[in-house]
């Protein structure tokens, strides 16, 4: 359970409360609702091009990392498909430094040319150190494009090419800045060490105040059209074993079968009990490893299943036997233990989570994006309402060999 | 509105107060049970530790599939039923085989503990290591191998071990691939027989402690017959390779790996905590002089940043890197100026404040929470070393002054003493 206030500000910044007195550290998280899902897509990779920029100074402040260091504080940021996430942990008599900073730079950036071409080649080298020049690492880039053809989750947050960062000038950046970053498309969270939640609610007042509402650009995704065949798609690719990928179409986040499909997830791969190691690595030896999860986007999204094949074993028997598996969740109802198991280890991730304040004002962030902050406390419940029937039904309506798309990554020695 | 966004807030000293004692508990067959009082949730964090590391194995690979084959079936379950008790459980199980010790750590509610001292008591006392489960078991193990054997930072990390360590001490033995077949159930039973069984047994927990917990772990773990205590000291000589440069070439590599290091003191050492500083000035957080240069800078990179880690034996310091293929020798030049520049310029007292800062507040997260504080209390008392270590570090970060860091910079820093290793397309 995490308490905590709400307040908005005139400017349209919402703010998250949360007092936990166990820590001398405050956890400071802000999301801008912006993702690689808003970028043109002439010019993939910007949203997280621009989250590097974003250490780069703001418009009264040079240096963003210093003053933090100096105040005893850790912070970072991520971006994916659909949100950019910055987040700071200070100690708690600091905090109004955190405030200064990210306030400033929701205000302006420095936007300094030098700035922007030494952040391109720092992508540019992330690119290839995360993506090109690790074995696999490119398996998201190749498998998106089979799987969206019109949705801009066809890209992934990288960007499709090196080329499109290149080519990234001043006038994108600031276009970007000022039609996605504004106190009215973001969410603030302050959580940790608050002895007075009128304290937060100031210093929120005095430096994020001030800043002006802006106009956002207006969201207009193209909707993915339902998909209507199996794909495959073959790679080769100096890698030392076989690689099986599938992934199929689910619902959004906020939908209902959202939370059955996340604990069928766990039925298939929740730890070393659940029914595809347990099946096909265990008893049957076709895989060295397989994994699934929901791939955890907003807009209607993927569950994805990925398992590396053992030496000898087809691509053929491969998905035969996962086919199986997932045939099994729809002939037969879970038995009630293994939904009890699952649920277990979810009430139990969420315990464990919320030790840590930054896990914490992380949540209540991305819940309050979602819609509403409170569901962060709902979540063990929705949860405990899914039954075997719906998760029956859940596999039956997306588990189609139909929504289904695939990728063999083989490797080049088991091709003669 | 006059509110002056260029001018700082006040910055308030970062103290670190206290460090929450942990207590010492000893079972009936003295076992030490070390218990940490933290959080505020209803859970538990303990962590099991043999003295039972890579150090103590006569053939490779030997300590790693003892460890990793304690889920893969005990005397009264199998496999897939331990698995599936740790899930239904909502248990978390983390398996480790380290240099030095070997063990698991398990996080679960309170309200499971029973049932899951039960179950680790059975999988690190009777595991029977069945042969099925051993053949697959290494041929996965063999999988993942050769897949890091492609990741040129793992190239370049396994050479500089061996080149620093000397290939015949066991912190630089290499595992090659012919190693995984070799592995047969009577050696992971002797070495469980003489290492687990007959070793020497630790336990820390950190968590809600209630009245029971003592009884429960006493009824689990206090039966058996156990040596304990803290890793015992083995000497064996470091032979660091004659060679001070190696390249390891992969094909096609984007990117180069770079890897420069030597042995060095350990946390044992009274010059430590100077190490530690002098190392986050030069690559040890995101305001470092490495990361400055060579990426904030100069763009070559995502990323770089230097380490200073212990052993029990020895310890050992390393520069790591991954950039552009074509700015691979100017990187190297680079670094070596950043390692003299601080062995001849005394550092500012401004970036002193930043570095000092910085560490302080460090040093608060190290303490912040139940995990956090089970894994700085372990990474001292493995040593033998108590609290006293991190007061005295906490002092130090205060009032070390740069002349002593020019000092430290030259005894352990000398460039001649230093292995660099490459791995990338030629």
């Amino acid at each position: 359970m995490i308490d905590f206030k709400k307040y908005n500000l005139d400017n349209g910044l919402r703010i998250l409360i949360h007092e936990d007195c166990s820590t001398p550290l405050v956890a400071m998280n802000i999301i801008y609702d912006v993702g690689s899902r808003d970028e043109d897509p002439e010019m993939t990779g910007m949203a997280h091009l621009f989250e590097h920029l974003m250490f780069g100074g703001s418009q009264n402040i040079p240096d963003f990392d210093t003053p933090l260091q100096m105040a005893g504080a850790d912070n970072n940021a991520f971006t994916n498909n659909d949100i950019t996430n910055y987040y700071l942990t200070i100690p708690a008599n600091n905090l109004q430094i955190g405030f200064w900073l990210e306030s400033d730079r929701m205000l302006g950036l420095s936007f300094s040319e030098e700035v922007l071409e030494i952040q391109k080649k720092i992508v540019i080298e992330e690119y290839k150190q995360r993506y090109l020049n690790q074995p696999y690492g490119d398996i998201m880039l190749l498998l998106r494009p089979l799987v969206y053809k019109v949705h801009p989750y066809l890209w992934a947050a990288i960007g499709k090419d090196i080329s499109h960062i290149e080519k990234v000038t001043m006038t994108d950046v600031k276009d970007f800045f000022f039609s996605h970053y504004a106190p009215n498309n973001a969410i603030l969270s302050v959580a940790g060490n608050i002895k007075n939640h009128e304290d937060v609610i100031s210093l929120a007042k005095k430096w994020f105040g001030p800043i002006s509402r802006r106009e956002i650009a207006v969201r207009k995704l193209a909707m993915e059209p339902v998909q209507k065949e199996e794909r495959i798609t073959e790679v080769e690719k100096d890698v030392p074993s076989d690689v099986l990928v599938k992934a199929w179409h689910i619902c959004r986040r906020t939908e209902k079968d959202f939370y059955t499909m996340d604990l069928l997830t766990d039925i298939l791969a929740g730890g070393e009990s659940g029914r595809l190691y347990s099946s096909l690595v265990r008893d049957k030896k076709l895989f060295s490893d397989i994994n699934a999860y929901l791939a955890g986007e907003l807009d209607p999204g993927l569950l994805i299943i990925n398992g590396k094949l053992m030496d000898g074993i087809s691509f053929q028997a491969a998905e035969e036997a996962v086919k199986e598996v997932i045939e099994d969740l729809k002939k037969i109802a879970v038995p009630d233990p293994e939904i009890e198991k699952v649920k277990n280890k979810f009430e139990s991730s969420m315990v464990f989570s919320n030790t840590n304040v930054l896990n914490k004002a992380m949540n209540l962030c991305f819940y309050e994006l979602l819609g509403d902050a409170n569901e962060v406390n709902q979540e063990v419940e929705l949860y405990n309402r899914v039954n075997p029937e719906m998760v029956m039904i859940a596999a039956k309506k997306y588990l189609q060999p139909d929504n289904c798309s695939s990728l063999h990554y083989k490797s080049k020695k088991s091709v003669k | 509105m006059n509110l002056k966004r260029k001018v700082q807030p006040e910055i308030r000293p970062v103290v670190l107060k206290s460090i929450p004692d942990t207590e010492l508990f000893r079972l009936k067959n003295g076992v030490p049970l070390y218990l940490i009082e933290a959080g505020s949730e209803e859970l538990m964090r303990a962590e099991f530790i043999f003295n039972a590391g890579q150090i103590k194995e006569n053939f490779p690979l030997v300590a790693s599939t003892t460890n990793a084959m304690l889920l893969e079936g005990s005397l009264n379950y199998t496999a897939k039923e331990i698995n599936n008790a740790f899930d239904f459980y909502g248990a978390f199980i983390h398996q480790f085989a380290q240099k030095d010790s070997s063990g698991i750590t398990v996080f679960c509610l309170n309200k499971h503990l029973e049932k899951i001292l039960e179950l680790c008591c059975e999988i690190l006392f009777r595991p029977i290591f069945p042969e099925d489960e051993l053949n697959n078991l290494q041929k996965k193990r063999l999988q993942s191998y050769l897949m890091n054997k492609q990741k040129v930072q793992n190239l370049a990390s396994d050479k500089l071990f061996e080149s620093v360590f000397g290939y015949s001490h066991p912190y630089g033995k290499q595992v090659l691939a012919a190693d995984f077949k070799n592995v047969t159930t009577d050696k992971l039973v002797n070495f469980h027989t003489a290492h687990y069984t007959n070793g020497e047994l630790s336990i820390i927990v950190s968590g809600r402690i209630h009245n029971e917990t003592k009884a429960m772990f006493e009824h689990y773990f206090g039966e058996h017959d156990f040596k304990s205590g803290i890793p015992d000291k083995i000497d064996i000589p470091i032979n660091g390779s004659k060679n001070k440069k190696e390249f390891i070439e992969k094909k096609d590599a984007l990117q180069a790996a770079i890897r420069i290091g030597s042995a060095t003191i350990n946390k044992r050492h009274h010059d430590y905590p100077g190490l530690l500083i002098l190392d986050t000035i030069l690559g040890g957080y995101f305001g470092s002089r490495l990361m400055k240069n060579i990426r904030e800078e100069k763009g070559y990179t995502y990323g770089i940043n230097s380490s200073v880690m212990s052993l029990n034996q020895s310890g050992y310091k390393v520069i790591a890197t991954e950039v552009g293929k074509k700015h691979a020798g100017e990187t190297l030049d680079e670094i070596y100026k950043e390692i003299r520049l601080l062995q001849t310029r005394p550092v500012e007292l401004r970036e002193m404040d930043v570095v000092r800062s910085y560490m302080a507040g460090e040093m608060l997260r190290m303490f912040d929470g139940p995990f956090a504080l089970a894994e700085s209390f372990r990474a001292v008392w493995e040593f033998g070393l108590d609290n006293k270590y991190y007061y005295n570090l906490a002092d130090k970060i205060k009032t070390i002054q740069p002349d002593e860091i020019i000092g430290l910079a030259k005894t352990y820093y000398n460039i001649d003493d230093l292995y660099e290793i490459i791995a990338g397309s030629a």
